[in-house]
């Protein structure tokens, strides 16, 4: 089972941190949310919640090459480590529109 | 003992009953792969005819053939029957034949659940095709959006033959896709490491694993939708702090990843067919694994593109645009591994390579207009156009039909035992393809020119009548040529000359056996060292049939095969399989009565129907394992096993955590829904908030502590804290519910009853668990006193724990921040 979860981590940490960060974009962009007195600084929280989304992502690649928690079988570890690269360029990518976009409009 | 009489030995234990009866009785996974497939067919030409009914409506204006309340009825019936009642039980048919063979074991992991899903397949399919034969159909699209399909768009009967039927079908998907992915993970030949596996068990479990994260939102908003319509909670209704999208979250949740759910147990045929045909070996093996666990993943991150039209904000749109695009990338890279694959080797020109080259032309098509529908200021124009119709086309009869039809051919000798004689279905090839792009590629240009989709007539004058009469007439060329696909399997099966064992001279173990397949599959196990076993041993079906692998001696007159260790393969320990019966056609029909009772709102038969459900069920649980102890058997090959009952984690276990699996998407989804309407929906606070007192969160809080305490102590004692933990938290779901009393009065009220009961079922379900667990135990049941029983029992009790807890949680949370 470790080794299925060695798989499926890199990319189930990805979509974790996507659908968190589009809720957390829903929820700033709510009008019940976002009235005074709690208005919140959105882009510097969107942009916060992805940056550490992309430290998850490689830190999740670095602990799958770690001698301690890397998989034995060699192919099953190769794998995995390519599915933490896309991860990692994944978060990247999907994220990136908190530094592009208009955030509620 | 030699081959013969092995053989015999193991057809008196494992062969179905003969006649009529065997049908109904039989749990082989060779017999219910063949089932599925015949009715998923079935379904598939039904689903067919529909489509050249729309087609003959739409060949000219102002056409009169079909009236407007028919048509709207004939094509969502055509996208229902296509999506649910053809493509995933295909895909479940052909995992469940081919599976256990490739994986070198004798059937799944529950046999008796594939025949109870197939069974709910059969009576939830049954379903939906009365209501379309007595024109009371589903009207509303094949997804259903309110309020055109709630009660204030759709007041008759019709939406509730689908959102009942199926919701019935599904369970049928979801038994599925629990069998697949515990087949996968433990039931395979001693050896086959996860590396060694056949590539087209990585697609099944990838898809068996989307299946159960992707379903459960689907089940869930045509609960809640249901509930809307017989009921009057208003989930989807503005005025009452409801809101319309949160269907379509709840809908695209599931709709998008289904559309990888159907191409990916393609890919999966494509990547074993392929390298055969080419006569060599898959190109990059591990990177299209990887490709297809990213494909699986991501494609749960695309929902929204479906919405790109709801007036989301900007980021939103470009959060899900990028990630549509991000979707190519793991789909080129299984394309260009095909490529090199043929690249590499010599490819043969026969007939499932030509599906697959139809294949690549269609489906890189549909891929590209992905691609071009996924960029937003595009979608906007081509949303809900027939631009849309064509794109979808080109990707499901592409990316689905196709490599099935190279797969029908593939493994037709393997089913029928007979060569592919007559070449009828080289003609067939010549008629689908052309009139596949016939038919909709001019609707590229249709939906460009303004075509909407879903429109029952068109007036002369807008440039589209070319288009659609050309499309009309190549659909029906189409058509012809699936029939005769269809007339060229049946001659082949009935009459066409005995065949060889190996006909494309494959490498993988389906193969090792003679064909049509004897009941049991192998004669003894393999013992594996690679991924394609017969190329490294051509001679291994002859030793597997004189028994020189592992459980080749019968005399234990039992259903006898080996789970093994996830990783490595390596054996661990014997399952025993029941044998036949009636109680799983049984069981889903006293299920099909639950959901008869909810459509006619018959309420009184809903509770009879449920209490035979868990009379079935008990009955079922109670026949497995026995009250004598076997201790460790010999297998062969030296080790000796104990049996899955005398182990702590029987399949039952294995099962149950990927069952939570889709429970927990399901009570996820719910909070998500919740969540959505309360800082989305309009119309929203409610009139009060419930506000559950120190009383609540005492009971709540205590009876966790109890209920999650009590299954870690010694039976008895473990029991007497059990009981009044499930209690406490039952108190308090109650009490929170008598603060909201009318579920009818705003969506808040309405979702707090749905979380209570959904919390109040599970601590039932624990209840009922505990208390059976208890009384194996009593009976000397050795699972119960020695086996995993009281394990899985802890298991759903720490589930129920868990979302009982969550649910309390969620139902205080607003009055408290208020």
């Amino acid at each position: 089972m470790i080794s299925v979860l060695r798989l499926s981590l890199p990319l189930g940490l990805w979509l974790a941190s996507f659908s968190a960060v589009y809720g957390l974009h829903g929820l700033l962009c709510s009008s019940r949310w976002a009235e005074p007195p709690i208005a919140p600084p959105e882009r510097a929280l969107l942009i916060g919640a992805t940056l550490a989304a992309i430290a998850l992502q490689a830190l999740c690649l670095l602990i799958l090459r770690s001698p301690r928690w890397r998989e034995p079988d060699p192919r099953l570890r190769s794998i995995s480590l390519a599915l933490a690269a896309v991860a990692l360029l994944a978060a990247a990518w999907t994220m990136l529109p908190v530094v592009a976009f208009s955030s509620c409009l | 003992m030699n081959a013969l009489r092995r053989h015999r030995a193991l057809s008196r234990i494992w062969a179905s009953e003969p006649g009529l009866r065997g049908w109904f009785t039989t749990v082989n996974h060779t017999d219910l792969g063949r089932m599925f497939l015949a009715v998923a067919i079935f379904f598939f030409i039904v689903g067919g005819i529909l489509a050249m009914l729309i087609r003959a409506q739409l060949a000219s204006p102002r056409s009169a053939f079909l009236g407007p309340d028919h048509y709207n009825q004939i094509f969502t019936m055509h996208g229902t029957i296509m999506m649910f009642l053809f493509a995933i039980p295909f895909f479940e048919g052909l995992a469940v034949y081919l599976l256990p063979k490739m994986l070198g074991t004798r059937d799944l992991a529950f046999p008796r659940l594939t025949a109870y899903g197939f069974w709910c397949y059969v009576f939830g399919g049954s379903m939906m095709i009365f209501s379309l034969l007595a024109g009371v159909a589903p009207d509303s699209g094949w997804f259903m959006y309110p309020p055109l399909s709630s009660t204030i768009g759709a007041p008759g009967i019709n939406s509730d033959f689908w959102l009942i039927g199926i919701t019935f079908v599904e369970i049928s998907a979801i038994s599925a896709a629990v069998e697949i992915t515990v087949t996968v993970l433990r039931y395979r030949a001693p050896g086959m490491s996860l590396s060694r596996m056949p590539i087209f068990a990585w697609y099944a479990l990838v898809t068996a694993v989307m299946i159960l994260t992707g379903f459960p939102p689907l089940i869930l908003g045509s609960i809640l939708l249901e509930l809307e319509r017989a009921f009057d909670m208003p989930f989807f209704q503005v005025a009452a702090g409801g809101d319309a999208l949160l269907w379509q979250h709840l809908f695209w949740l599931f709709g998008h990843p289904e559309v990888y759910i159907i191409f990916l147990p393609a890919a999966g045929a494509i990547s074993t067919i392929l390298p055969v045909m080419a006569r060599t070996r898959l190109m990059g093996y591990g990177w299209v694994v990887a490709a297809a666990v990213s494909l699986g993943v991501l494609s749960f991150g695309l929902w929204v593109h479906h919405m790109f039209t709801t007036g989301i904000p900007h980021m939103g749109l470009a959060f899900f645009s990028a990630a549509s695009t991000l979707v190519a990338v793991p789909t080129a890279v299984q394309i260009f591994a095909w490529i090199g694959t043929l690249s590499k080797g010599r490819p043969s020109l026969h007939l499932p390579m030509l599906w697959l080259l139809a294949f690549f032309a269609t489906f890189v098509i549909g891929g590209l207009t992905g691609v071009m529908v996924a960029i937003v200021p595009f979608d906007w124009q081509a949303h809900d156009t027939y631009f849309i119709v064509a794109h979808l086309h080109y990707v499901l009869v592409g990316g689905f039909v196709f490599p099935m039809l190279a797969a029908l051919y593939y493994w037709m000798p393997h089913f029928t035992g007979r060569k592919t004689y007559f070449k009828l279905g080289n003609t067939a090839f010549w008629l689908i393809v052309p009139g596949l792009h016939g038919t909709f590629l001019l609707l590229h240009w249709a939906g460009l020119l303004g075509m909407r989709r879903r429109i029952d007539t068109y007036e002369s004058g807008q440039g589209w009548e070319a288009i659609n009469l050309i499309a009309s007439i190549s659909g029906f060329v189409m058509s012809i040529g699936f029939a005769l696909v269809l007339i060229d399997v049946v001659i082949n099966a009935a009459v066409a000359i005995r065949g060889s064992r190996d006909p494309w001279k494959a490498g993988t173990l389906e193969w090792a056996m003679p064909t049509p397949s004897a009941p049991y599959n192998f004669a003894s196990l393999p013992q594996v060292t690679s991924r394609e076993p017969l190329y490294d041993a051509p001679d291994l079906p002859v030793r597997l049939a004189r028994g020189e692998g592992y459980l080749g001696d019968p005399s234990r007159g039992r259903r006898e095969t080996l789970s093994v260790e996830i990783a490595t393969g390596a054996p661990r320990y014997i399952t025993v399989f029941p044998g036949n019966t009636f109680l799983p056609m049984l069981m889903s029909a006293v299920t099909g009565l639950f959901f008869l009772g909810m459509l006619l709102k018959t309420y009184w038969l809903v509770p009879i129907s449920a209490t035979g459900v868990i009379c079935c069920a008990l009955y079922w649980v109670w026949s497995l394992g026995g009250t004598t102890r076997e201790g460790a058997l010999p297998v062969g090959h030296g080790p000796e096993l104990l049996t899955a009952g005398e182990v702590a984690d029987p399949p039952g276990w294995w099962g149950s955590i990927f069952l939570l699996l889709a429970n927990g998407t399901f009570f996820g989804s719910l909070l998500f829904g919740y969540i959505f309407l309360w800082t989305i929906a309009p119309n929203w606070p409610p009139p009060r908030y419930a506000e559950p007192g120190p009383d609540v969160a005492l009971a709540a809080l205590a009876g966790a502590g109890l209920a999650a305490l009590g299954p870690r102590l010694r039976p008895g004692t473990g029991l007497l804290l059990l009981l009044p933990g499930l209690g406490g938290l039952a108190w308090a779901g109650i009490r929170i519910l008598t603060r909201v009393p009318d579920p009818t009065a705003h969506a808040y009220d309405a979702t707090l009853w749905v979380l209570m009961g959904y919390a109040l079922l599970h601590l039932a379900v624990a209840l009922v668990m505990a208390l059976f667990v208890a009384a194996r135990g009593r009976t000397g049941h050795v699972g119960a006193i020695i086996g995993g029983e009281p394990r899985i029992a802890r298991l759903w009790s720490d589930y129920a724990v868990l979302v009982s807890g969550i649910a309390v949680l969620a139902a205080a949370l607003p009055g408290w921040l208020t």
